[in-house]
């Protein structure tokens, strides 16, 4: 009996290392490392990586006159969804962490958060911009990527200034996963207040390769835009037969992802040329932080470590490791409802931006138009245009 | 009416694709009685065969389909000499379930090997068309439909023709009257094997030209291939061709006519449907 106690109070200690005053936070996730998902998941998996150890090389954080360092404990959850909500189970309820990271994606945010919500153990996450995160009225989850409804709103702005004329018709084309619908929700909006007449409103599976149905109907009545919501090997292939069917929008066309990734513009070379996209975040000297020092340091630092140069999901996923350096700092204490009250007041400037949340736990970063300009991405709008976009964008046969 | 055409055209040029892919995996589970599922690993490895071709070595895709057939032909004769002979005539769940691990142990070596970045075959001709009476036709598409129309014929060519393609089919028929003629299965269904994965080689190749390539394209493709495969009858290549076609243009007008979201459920709903109007189908043999 004694020894079973003394067992158990063994295991006990074990379970719970924030317990002791020195022992390392231990901040979990379960993250698409592998799976059709994982070329996105990689950015979450590297971002948490190195926000931790950067946090820790500076010294960690200081809890209550102490010294602490981060750990991470991260899963795979092989982007399967139902596993990611076990798995993220399995890191309270087991793996004893003390605070969660999200996944990539809205549909996986959607569901993981309820884990989070139902324990109430904080989770700030920056792989989900679905609106429907966050109109359940939780209280434990926070996100990084601004609003999906808004994807499309500075873009539209733009080309509502842009000569020859302003769009008058429009082609939608997004998925059917809870990021891409909420796309679509906020775009059919915005488009209705523009005075822009929807001409081709199509939604197709999440993860099919296939376009050229949606692409000749588009054809056949030839939009002045065309607005395209999914994932990027999706607005890869979306883009690639649009140039061997010949489709074109009259002025241009505008993709919510893939654009400002680097392995986009490497997989479609010259065909990527002139693609209109968007990001919350580029790396800049003015985009100043605690740790990292600014933007383009961390970005060149990432570049070093991993070999690929980060997006805007892998400074979302620093953010979120920052967010809890903060809060826990200024809470204190590692009790989950005063740090998820600090978390909800936090605001700072860090690599990735302004970091402060609504009241329903989500940012509200503008997204930066960009455009890919002899093989860079150049940005084009946020408030004001920065750089000169080409627009509108050649017919393909006449590049 | 144009639209109609063109959208019937781009299921056609989609559809031969499909033949193709389910070309190898009918071929093997006529012979060997084996549901392959890890059929679709095996046209992503073809794939990247072919992507590494053209990307590394600056060999025109189609040009590099040989090789990568050859590479797959290889890979594919060692797997059934080596693993798949181990469970020769054993009940199929056996088959099922290490087939599926080859699926697993592939698709997660490719990973390993190749990274999850997409790929994309993409030559310089890759994006043209030409106009065709109004319509348009991708040349790449067209080039894929071509390419999976000769394989298939150079196939139901070497099964009726050679001396080894009619062991072959006398294997699928009736092993026993087959040993009795002097036919040794254990070089029969190596060779089919391998036939059946340089076939998924080419497949996974001009995948890569319309499409792109990683790591988990396997698992739907190894779907598709198992519809169009009873579609069409698993001892016909031209059979298995048409049903390709027919997925296609189901698949293609779905998209426009009903809901893009519906296309998978067409998809199974025309393999229910076959079952239902012909059930012996999944059994039929050569």
């Amino acid at each position: 009996m004694r020894c079973t106690l003394v067992a158990l109070a063994l295991v006990s200690c074990h379970r719970d290392p924030a317990g002791s005053e020195d022992a390392p936070i231990q901040l979990g996730a379960a993250l698409q490392i592998t799976g059709p998902l994982a070329n996105t998941g990689r950015y979450y998996r590297d971002g948490y990586q190195i926000a931790v150890e950067q946090i820790n090389a500076k010294g960690g954080i200081t809890v209550a006159g102490h010294k602490r360092q981060l750990a991470l404990k991260l899963l795979d959850s092989q982007s399967d969804v139902n596993l990611g909500v076990r798995q993220y189970v399995q890191l309270l309820s087991q793996d004893k962490v003390d605070f969660l990271l999200g996944p990539f994606s809205s549909n996986d945010a959607l569901n993981d958060s309820s884990v989070a919500e139902k324990y109430e153990v904080p989770m700030v996450q920056g792989g989900g911009a679905s609106s429907q995160i966050f109109s359940r009225g939780y209280r434990y989850v926070f996100g990084t990527l601004p609003p999906a409804d808004n994807y499309f709103d500075s873009t539209l702005k733009m080309m509502l200034k842009l000569p020859p004329r302003p769009p008058k018709t429009a082609a939608l084309v997004c998925a059917d996963d809870s990021f891409d619908v909420s796309v679509a929700q906020g775009t059919r909006k915005l488009l209705a207040a523009a005075g822009i007449e929807l001409v081709v409103d199509k939604q197709y599976p999440e993860h099919t390769p296939e376009f050229s149905s949606i692409l000749s109907l588009i054809k056949s009545k030839p939009p002045d835009i065309i607005l395209w919501s999914g994932h990027e090997p999706q607005a890869l292939n979306f883009l690639r037969q649009a140039k061997s069917l010949g489709v074109d929008a009259n002025l241009a066309t505008s993709y919510t992802v893939g654009v400002p990734a680097a392995d986009f513009r490497t997989a479609l070379g010259k065909d990527a040329e002139l693609a209109f996209g968007m990001t919350p975040w580029i790396p800049s000297k003015d985009l100043k932080d605690d740790w990292f020092g600014d933007g383009d340091s961390f970005a060149a630092a990432y570049e070093q470590k991993f070999g690929y140069a980060p997006d805007y999901h892998a400074a979302s996923a620093v953010a979120d490791v920052e967010v809890f350096a903060k809060a826990i700092e200024a809470a204190g204490s590692l009790a989950r409802a005063r740090v998820r009250d600090a978390i909800a007041g936090v605001d700072f400037h860090s690599l990735y931006g302004r970091v402060k949340f609504g009241a329903t736990g989500q940012i509200a970063l503008p997204e930066l138009v960009v455009q890919i300009q002899s093989g860079q991405v150049v940005p084009i709008y946020a408030d004001d245009f920065i750089n000169k976009p080409v627009y509108p964008v050649p017919a393909w046969d006449k590049r | 009416m144009h639209l109609a055409a063109q959208i019937l055209l781009n299921g056609i040029l989609l559809g031969g694709l499909y033949g193709l892919m389910a070309l190898g995996m009918g071929l093997v589970w006529g012979v060997l009685n084996i549901v392959n599922l890890a059929h679709g690993a095996f046209i992503m490895l073809g794939g990247y065969a072919v992507y590494y071709c053209y990307a590394g070595l600056g060999i025109d895709p189609f040009a590099a389909l040989p090789i990568a057939m050859v590479g797959l032909f290889c890979l594919g004769y060692l797997v059934q000499r080596f693993v798949l002979s181990l469970i020769a005539r054993a009940a199929l769940l056996s088959t099922l379930l290490v087939t599926f691990g080859i699926d697993v142990v592939l698709t997660y070596l490719a990973l390993f090997a190749f990274s999850a970045d997409f790929r994309t075959i993409n030559p310089s001709y890759a994006g043209d068309h030409f106009d065709l009476g109004g319509l348009t036709v991708p040349l790449a598409q067209l080039g894929a439909f071509a390419t999976a129309l000769v394989l298939a014929g150079g196939l139901r060519m070497f099964l009726a023709r050679t001396r080894t393609g009619r062991a072959i089919r006398a294997t699928a028929q009736n092993l026993t009257a087959a040993r009795l003629h002097g036919i040794n299965p254990r070089r029969i269904y190596p060779l089919s094997f391998g036939i059946g994965t340089a076939l998924a080689g080419a497949a996974g190749g001009l995948y890569g030209v319309v499409s792109q390539v990683t790591p988990y394209m396997g698992n739907t493709l190894t779907a598709k291939s198992f519809v169009i495969a009873i579609l069409g009858g698993l001892d016909r290549p031209l059979g298995v061709i048409a049903g390709g076609v027919a997925l296609g243009i189901a698949e293609a007008t779905t998209d426009i006519y009903l809901d893009p979201t519906y296309r998978n459920a067409i998809g199974f709903g025309m393999l229910v449907g076959i079952l239902v109007l012909r059930p012996t189908r999944l059994f039929e043999r050569a």
